[in-house]
């Protein structure tokens, strides 16, 4: 009987159906914030033992510089000239220290309207395969990251620099165009290529890119994609311990690949994966109290903020309403919903850095203050509907709100943003992406409110976000009276000018409020607790720059 | 079974895999932004390196003129570079078949294994206890979200219990036959409950259609035994259609359990696709897409055989 | 179909011990769920400050516990009910609006026509379901409408061809001539006559539509692709209810056992429908 063959094809295809399922990729959060828990020094780090990390995203490159997601694994493996240290502070890694004005390792040039940086390089340090490391490697690096056909993600710095000479092997002076404060940011931070190794070749598809060749305390040696990645100790680093020992204390460390939180989870709990970095809050409300685990909390560079679409024709450029919508957001409850991790804050500049965070009240976004909300509202004449959402003129007070579908704690923190304006009277209506989508939406302005986070370098370039030319400011903000004021915070090497520069930004942010800074994020790492020198990293050079230092203390028999 | 009667069906199958090609050609370009959207936003990347990108592959070129080139590559086998890895997307999609494979075929296996003893004791025995039992249990299957179930199996297996390893592929470094079992337990399992439910229920159904025919009346009434009766006579021809429901689940394996692998942490083929919808990577999803296609439609190919080879009474002019 | 009939059919249904039971418990959840705002003390949005963080277990203000939003968990679940069970019912209906129109066109006319429509159901059901539903998810904006559409824009194929074969053999016979002789036009006859005569087999794979339509849903929300959140359906709160799967079963099983008891009556439903509508011939 045909119909009933064709009926249960429908059952059959019904059964199928269910199998069709997608999870977005869960991204982690690189969240920071919170007291910094230092570990303590034993008297005898142990050499030996295997690291079993869980990444929570998928690798999709590991040459830092195309990569899109932070390069945990490629810290590990690539050096830089400089690297920031878990306070943020740039220390000297390939370089034998770090440039400043003081010691003249910046110049400045052309009647001070440019600058020379000169590093001088560490000897006797090889590269994986043995070959010397060399200043023709800087140099390498500089071209090929800003060569036009090489696609990649972290460009930053490469434009600014006019040429490179290289009187010696172990000494290199970087030229640059103009003043430069966030020089080591990016280009040389993120690490140095082997010339020898891809001088001629078309980096885009090169082995590199499985299988990185740097000067660090660990190599690949071996990328299953989607999979593990298994990062072998190498014998020939250049870096001892105080007592003389050679480093890295790890023979091992394996990332492996878990894109989803719940089984992320799992294996933390079983023993199966020893750190966690960057984990979602959500995760590490559940492990707390779990049993030989530790939360980690480090404090962060980055910080979440509402967005507002400033688009010609946006309701949204009403500053009285920009402001009314400030003012009813109760970050306390943003805070603890994340599990009182973060910290909340009322300016775009976190108070990790001290030189620049300024947080007189004029210099800060509006507190949390419904009552005044309502009557701005009222006053501007958005009227109550008998369903209590306001409209003005026959037309509704309704927004989009837009944040990376996925992301667990966004999609929490939005929730209670849109629980909040519901309050004063505005409906709010999710309409999140994921990926490429989202970055497009963010960039084009393509939304109403935008609940999104940024993490900056230890030398934070704000013009990025809120500059009128600003190649992040989807937004459509533009005030010459701050991109004036950014330019003076950009360029002045002096700490003085710079601190008056940046409150005058921030002053500036708190008046035109084209985003409402919420809280400053946390990074959470969940980590054995036989895991010892683990310090997290606020900045986007993650907590494996210090991979060298870990030690594993040996487990008791039946303990993870 | 003819040779012109393979032939015309493999005929048959070129302007269906050109239909499937143009539908999925038209669908990437009338997505807003385009093949390049990985690109286009990227602050890195100037107008004028997008420009020689889009030179690159050739993006000027009128539509119907990229559709055709598209075509020839596709059917040379050169299918372009995925984007966020750089590397051959051939490449790509073949690392990750192996996995797909065998956590599919394995839950394939699985349900047949099952299907077929459940099809014909609730047929056999129909309006029994045990008729009414399975029918149950198989409803029930069908039932159940499948990363529910997942989540559930995992938190008691491997968390609670601890008899099963987590998630992944293998132990790293202790790899061998028992632990690829171990790791495939799981998936496996909550994979083919929903087609073991589907497919016992269609076999019961359609072998209850088969006891009803006459001719196993007169092979009872000659005095074959029942349980002759029922194998060699009624699951011979109730098993017919029951060829192209398996035949349709072989080609979706083909598409990944996309929840399944990302709950377990499964290296396969779903996860990919997800992965490279994220991030715009239109190389590997058309090369993905088409290899979905393709295999539906050999796979209803091989069905149309199957069922000609095993049953001679059919006949397709 | 004549009353006498349909009384029989009916009573045939309700002999089905399947059958029976997915009627009451249909007939319940469908109760609860249009009550729902009137008794329950929460609105389905309401965040409680004081226990947003954690969820909080089942007690006496919040019998389902609330989820870490402070939300009650049990006014949840049931408005989800009302999305769940209006989506199902809508792609259903979708669905099998499509699958009857194509499958009847196809099967009425033959010849080119059925060719075409056939060839274009074959090209659609040859593109795994899986990027095509990515795909729009990524082309539109999130909202009931374009769920309803997806899910029912994907799933009609296997009615059109239920319906396809039903026509064919049915305008073969002689009440077709009849009619026609009588100066019934094509879509008279269509409509009035051979439809009504198919509509056995339309009825159950519509009942079987509303099945794989709730379960559908389900696995699109995983994906953000439909109903967001604060709207609850149940398959966005299985999806944030998951992460607790270990800490807060008790958010977790509530919309899991709903979908598994709603999808399994409903398949008991068509099964028993099947068998009522089987035996009448």
């Amino acid at each position: 009987m045909p119909a009933i063959d064709a009926l249960l094809l429908t059952l059959a295809a019904a059964a199928i159906a269910p199998q069709l399922e997608t999870a977005p990729p869960v991204q982690a959060a690189p969240l920071r914030a919170a007291p910094l828990q230092a570990a303590p020094m034993r008297a005898a780090p142990i050499h030996g033992g295997t690291l079993t990390v869980g990444l929570p995203y998928d690798i999709d490159t590991l040459n830092v510089y195309s990569t899109a997601e932070l390069g945990d694994v490629e810290a590990a493996v690539v050096e830089g000239l400089l690297a920031p240290d878990e306070h943020a502070k740039y220390i000297p890694v390939l370089a034998t220290e770090v440039p400043t004005l003081e010691n003249g390792g910046i110049q400045l040039t052309q009647g001070g309207s440019a600058m020379r940086v000169v590093y001088h390089l560490r000897p006797g340090v090889k590269w994986h395969d043995g070959a010397d490391f060399t200043a023709a490697d800087v140099k390498f690096t500089w071209e090929t990251v800003r060569d036009p056909r090489f696609l990649a993600e972290s460009k930053d710095g490469s434009q600014d620099v006019t040429s490179i000479d290289t009187p010696d092997d172990l000494t290199v002076v970087v030229n640059y165009r103009a003043i430069s404060p966030a020089f080591a940011s990016t280009l040389f931070t993120f690490g140095i290529l082997p010339r020898h190794l891809l001088e001629g070749h078309d980096l885009n598809h090169d082995v590199y890119n499985q299988k990185p060749v740097g000067t660090g305390p660990f190599k690949v040696s071996e990328f299953r994609r989607g999979q593990y990645v298994v990062l072998d100790r190498n014998p020939f680093y250049w870096r001892r311990d105080e007592q003389g020992a050679s480093l890295p204390y790890l023979d091992r460390v394996i990332f492996k690949i878990i894109a989803s939180s719940n089984t992320l989870g799992a294996l933390i709990r079983a023993g199966d994966v020893l750190l966690a970095p960057r984990i979602p809050y959500m995760l590490a409300k559940q492990l707390q109290g779990a049993r030989n685990i530790e939360l980690v909390s480090g404090p962060s560079l980055g910080w979440v903020h509402l967005d507002f679409g400033l688009k010609s024709g946006s309701k949204l450029r009403d500053p009285v309403l920009r402001r009314a919508i400030a003012e009813a957001i109760n970050r306390a409850a943003l805070v603890k919903a994340a599990g009182g991790y973060p910290q909340a804050i009322r300016s775009p500049i976190v108070p990790l850095l001290e030189s620049l965070y300024d947080s007189s009240p004029d210099a800060s976004a509006p507190a949390y203050d419904p009552d005044a909300a309502n009557q701005a509202l009222d006053a501007a004449g958005y009227r109550r509907g008998p369903d209590g959402y306001r409209s003005k003129d026959g037309a509704p007070l309704q927004f989009w709100i837009t944040t990376r579908s996925g992301e667990i704690d966004g999609e929490i923190g939005e929730q209670i943003i849109m629980a909040e304006l519901k309050a004063i009277g505005i409906r709010i209506s999710a309409d999140n992406k994921s990926g490429i989508a989202y970055r497009e939406a963010r960039y084009r302005g393509d939304f109403d409110l935008l609940y999104s986070r940024w993490v900056t370098a230890s030398d934070p370039v704000y013009s990025v976000f809120y500059g009128s030319h600003g190649p992040l400011n989807g937004q459509g903000y533009a005030s010459a009276e701050l991109d004036a004021a950014l330019a003076r915070m950009e360029t002045s090497i002096e700490p003085a000018p710079r601190r008056a520069a940046a409150r005058d930004v921030q002053r500036i942010l708190a008046q035109d409020l084209p985003a409402v800074p919420l809280i400053n994020m946390v990074s959470i790492a969940a980590k054995t607790r036989r895991l010892k020198n683990f310090t997290t990293n606020p900045t986007n050079m993650t907590d494996f720059i210090g991979i060298a230092r870990w030690y594993l203390e040996p487990s008791q028999a039946g303990t993870p | 079974m003819s040779p012109q009667f393979l032939l015309r069906r493999l005929v048959g199958m070129v302007p269906l895999l050109l239909g499937i090609s143009l539908v999925l050609f038209m669908i990437i370009h009338l997505a807003p932004g385009g093949p390049l959207d990985a690109y286009v936003d990227n602050p890195s990347v100037t107008p004028e390196a997008l420009a020689q990108i889009k030179v690159a592959y050739g993006l000027d070129q009128p539509l119907p003129v990229q559709y055709l080139k598209w075509i020839k590559s596709m059917a040379q086998g050169v299918w372009g570079y995925s984007i966020r890895s750089g590397r051959p997307v051939t490449q790509e999609i073949a690392e990750r078949l192996p996995a797909t494979l065998l956590l599919g075929g394995t839950a394939l296996v699985l349900s047949m294994a099952l299907a077929l003893p459940i099809g014909v004791v609730t047929a056999a025995l129909r309006r029994s206890a045990w008729d009414h039992a399975l029918t149950f249990l198989s409803f029930a299957g069908i039932s159940i979200p499948v990363f529910w179930l997942a989540l559930m199996m995992q938190l008691l297996f491997a968390i609670s219990l601890g008899w099963l390893p987590v998630a992944g592929y293998e132990t790293i470094g202790a790899a061998g036959l028992l632990d690829r079992l171990a790791h495939l337990a799981m998936p496996a399992v909550v994979l083919s409950l929903a087609t073991v439910a589907a497919w016992s229920r269609f076999l019961r159904a359609s072998m209850v259609d088969a006891l009803g025919q006459d001719y196993i009346r007169t092979a009872y009434a000659k005095g074959h035994s029942p349980a002759g009766v029922l194998i060699k006579h009624a699951l011979r021809n109730a098993l017919l259609p029951v060829v192209t429901v398996v035949s349709m689940e072989m080609a979706s394996i083909i598409s990944g359990a996309v929840i399944t692998e990302t709950v377990f942490a499964w290296p396969g083929i779903g996860r990919l696709f997800v992965e490279s919808m994220d991030g715009r990577d239109y190389p590997v999803l058309m090369g993905l897409m088409m290899m979905g296609s393709a295999a539906l439609v050999v796979s209803n190919l091989a069905a149309d055989v199957v069922y000609a080879l095993i049953d001679p009474r059919i006949r397709y002019d | 179909m004549i009353d006498g009939a349909r009384a029989s059919l009916w009573r045939r249904l309700l002999h089905h011990r399947g059958a029976r039971a997915s009627l009451v418990l249909l007939l319940l959840l469908a109760t609860l769920v249009t009550v729902v705002p009137m008794i329950s003390p929460f609105e389905y949005d309401q965040e409680d400050l004081d226990l947003i963080g954690q969820p909080s277990q089942p007690g006496r203000a919040h019998w389902f516990g609330t989820d870490e939003l402070g939300q009650d968990s049990l006014t949840r679940v049931m408005y989800g009910g009302r999305i769940s069970l209006a989506v199902g019912l809508a792609s259903a209906l979708v669905a099998t609006f499509l699958g009857t129109a194509i499958g009847a066109l196809a099967g009425f006319f033959g010849g080119t026509i059925d060719a075409g429509l056939m060839r274009f159901t074959d090209v659609i059901l040859s593109i795994p379901l899986l990027p095509l539903v990515l795909l729009l998810s990524g082309l539109f904006r999130p909202g009931l409408p374009l769920l309803v559409m997806s899910i029912g824009g994907l799933t009609w194929m296997g009615t059109a061809r239920v319906v396809r074969s039903q026509f064919l053999s049915l305008r073969e016979l002689e009440f077709v001539d009849a009619a026609r002789a009588l100066g019934a036009g094509n879509g008279r006859l269509i409509v009035r006559h051979i439809l009504p005569n198919a509509a056995a087999p339309i009825i159950v794979s519509a009942t079987l539509a509303v099945g794989s339509s709730i379960m559908l849903e389900s696995a699109l929300s995983f994906l953000g692709f439909g109903v967001q959140p604060p709207t609850p359906t149940w398959g966005n709160l299985l999806k944030t209810a998951s992460p607790w799967i270990g800490a807060a079963p008790w958010l977790v099983l509530p919309p899991g056992l709903l979908i598994f008891a709603t999808v399994l009556a409903v398949n008991f439903l068509g099964d028993g429908l099947r068998e009522a509508l089987e035996a009448k011939q």
